[in-house]
């Protein structure tokens, strides 16, 4: 089932798994992906060409979440007002409170020239890239928040925080006061509360997936110029530089402010000691990469025929399972993710691209299925960093710590081998063990 | 007589409500609490540093009791770089990790054994596991049990918590049982 034979690292005996090889692999502080130079171009050349995007997705998602709010009918949601491309990232730039990236910290060049001339290459107003849909698809980014939002219940404080009366308290003054001087909303607001309560969660989770993003974007643009720099000499390298920034930046605050009429309202506050370890990471981890919901495509699920699970927990139709043919969709495969990948490829993996199955013609599917590998990845960066946060060093001299890991990585992998609901036949993590999946 | 008799039952109340007032002010002078052993202790200065920037000082030096499972410098310099920077820029975030290394009452090991978890002030659990191999409180080994404080009781420990979300249970008893 996998490429090469990995054997035990540790004092245990080896292990039975089904994906015993990569249960080792684990164990000896590796990834899920094999470790091969194509795998590490492969993975470093999509978190650049993902990293783009996402510095738009990011500012966006807090513009939505700050400023459009509650707005009936958000039109221009997508037009990014030049105070949002100008934020400053936390994690970028001088005067970053911890600098993962050494570039600046506004919006990234290629970001700005894409929206200026877009795929057309021409300079024409911007409200006709987007009726042409010349433009960053927000549609994907949209999509992992309400992943995010509808499974919700993946650990952390904010989930329960999110129905207390302190919530709605602050969630009701800045109801009120957004739509101060709108009596039919006001009066709606009377009439349905919990419908606008809902849509204020729901712009709850946009700032945090915003808030989530901000973080990621550097850390993979610098992650891409520490591989041109020839600094990673493998995939484990390029996975401990993820786990080490996760716990770095692992206390940053998840919070969610409004402004109103340049008047800021706390709904979620930083003092409430919510983490982006906790509120954050682990729960986009979960709901974007293992479970978001089935999606329109190439197969059709009948609920009714139990094709899609009752059980919230057993959803998995994340990237992890997906089959890579391009849908069109926001949803898994985020054929429209690819989309805007495809436009920030770095030129060595347009040239690999090339060589393979139908050259340009198919490079949506390849770079998806790079994204794919290179989301096994971030994934086992999440394990490892589990497993560092939680239980034992990998090099622990306890038998008994040793074992505790193993449970916890058989445990993890023990998702891909599910033969429930066919989970086990979804899962690509034996696909990803061979190069020539593409 | 009756008049003098009550005059020196009075200054005897008098006497009585001074001396122990004078009494229970000398008990609050020494009494020493969870935060003078960590400060009067080497090897905790990271701990206090944090406690400290979290405004936790005065809650820690409160009657309690509680129980406070101490990391020592070497924990603290085991997490990678950035964590600590990032905690001490966020204030909430960083009494929310120390929290989580208190619970309220004074447990000392042998209150503890064949307990499976204590909830911390965070809210969150905290698994140990007590054999004659050693203590442990979820990753961390306690390296020095029962120092006692007037306010509660201090375990050290070697590692940092974190607390463990409700999946990472899950995940543990699928690898324990197999596929």
């Amino acid at each position: 089932m996998t490429a090469t034979l990995v054997p035990p690292t540790t004092q245990l005996p080896p292990s039975n798994h089904p994906y015993a090889d990569v249960i080792h692999r684990l164990e000896a502080g590796g990834s899920m992906l094999p470790d091969t130079p194509e795998n590490l171009m492969q993975i470093i050349g999509l978190y650049k060409a993902y990293a783009v995007p996402m510095d738009f997705y990011w500012r966006d998602l807090l513009y939505i979440a700050e400023q459009v709010f509650l707005e009936p009918l958000p039109a221009f949601k997508y037009f990014l007002p030049q105070e949002y491309l100008d934020l400053r990232n936390h994690y970028a730039g001088d005067d970053a409170d911890w600098r993962f990236w050494r570039g600046e910290a506004t919006a990234h060049p290629e970001l700005l020239e894409f929206m200026s001339k877009g795929e057309l290459n021409t300079k024409i107003p911007k409200l006709f890239h987007h009726l042409y849909h010349d433009r960053i698809n927000m549609e994907f980014a949209e999509e992992c928040m309400r992943a995010m939002f509808w499974h919700r219940n993946m650990g952390g404080e904010l989930e329960p925080y999110m129905d207390s009366e302190e919530y709605r308290q602050n969630a009701d003054r800045a109801i009120r006061a957004y739509f101060k001087n709108n009596p039919i909303m006001l009066g709606l607001y009377k009439l349905f509360p919990e419908l606008f309560l809902e849509q204020c969660r729901q712009s709850t989770m946009t700032s945090v997936l915003g808030l989530f993003w901000e973080i990621m974007a550097p850390v993979f643009f610098e992650m891409s110029d520490v591989y041109d720099e020839g600094g990673f000499k493998g995939v484990p390298d390029a996975m401990n530089f993820l786990v080490s920034g996760i716990f770095a930046i692992a206390g940053r605050p998840i919070y969610h402010r409004v402004n109103i009429r340049g008047e800021w309202f706390e709904i979620v506050p930083k003092s409430k000691g919510f983490t982006w370890l906790y509120e954050a990471a682990f729960p986009y981890v979960e709901a974007v990469f293992y479970r978001t919901s089935p999606f329109r495509g190439t197969k059709s699920y009948n609920a009714q025929a139990n094709e899609v699970p009752k059980d919230q927990n057993d959803f998995h139709y994340g990237i992890l399972y997906a089959d890579k043919f391009p849908v069109g969709s926001a949803g898994i495969p985020p054929t429209l993710l690819h989309q805007d990948m495809y436009h920030f490829l770095p030129q060595y993996l347009v040239d690999y691209y090339k060589q393979f199955c139908r050259g340009e013609d198919d490079t949506l599917i390849q770079l998806g299925v790079s994204f794919q590998r290179s989301m096994y990845n971030v994934t086992s960066a999440v394990i490892q960093a589990g497993r560092a946060a939680f239980l034992y060093p990998l090099d622990d001299p306890n038998p008994k710590h040793l074992l505790a890991n193993r449970h916890y990585f058989e445990g993890q992998l023990n998702r891909f081998c599910n033969p429930k609901y066919e989970m086990d036949k979804a899962a690509r993590i034996g696909m990803v063990q061979d190069q020539n999946y593409r | 007589m009756k008049w003098i008799r009550l005059r020196e039952l009075a200054w005897f109340k008098i006497k009585t409500i001074v001396n122990y007032a004078n009494y229970a002010q000398t008990q609050e002078i020494t009494m020493t609490t969870i935060v003078d052993i960590a400060v009067n202790n080497e090897g905790f200065s990271t701990l206090v540093t944090a406690v400290s920037a979290a405004s936790l000082v005065e809650a820690l030096q409160s009657p309690g009791p509680f129980t406070v499972f101490a990391p020592n410098d070497a924990a603290f310099a085991k997490l990678p770089p950035g964590t600590i920077t990032t905690l001490v820029q966020n204030i909430p975030q960083l009494a929310r990790i120390l929290t989580y290394h208190v619970v309220a009452g004074k447990y000392k090991k042998e209150d503890l054994i064949g307990v499976k978890s204590l909830i911390s002030l965070e809210g969150s659990q905290i698994d140990l596991d007590i054999s004659e191999e050693g203590f442990e409180a979820n990753n961390a080994t306690v390296i020095a049990a029962d120092i006692e404080a007037d306010n509660g009781v201090i375990h050290v420990i070697d590692t940092v918590m974190l607390m463990r979300p409700h999946w990472f249970y899950p995940i543990m008893e699928s690898g324990k049982v197999g596929v």
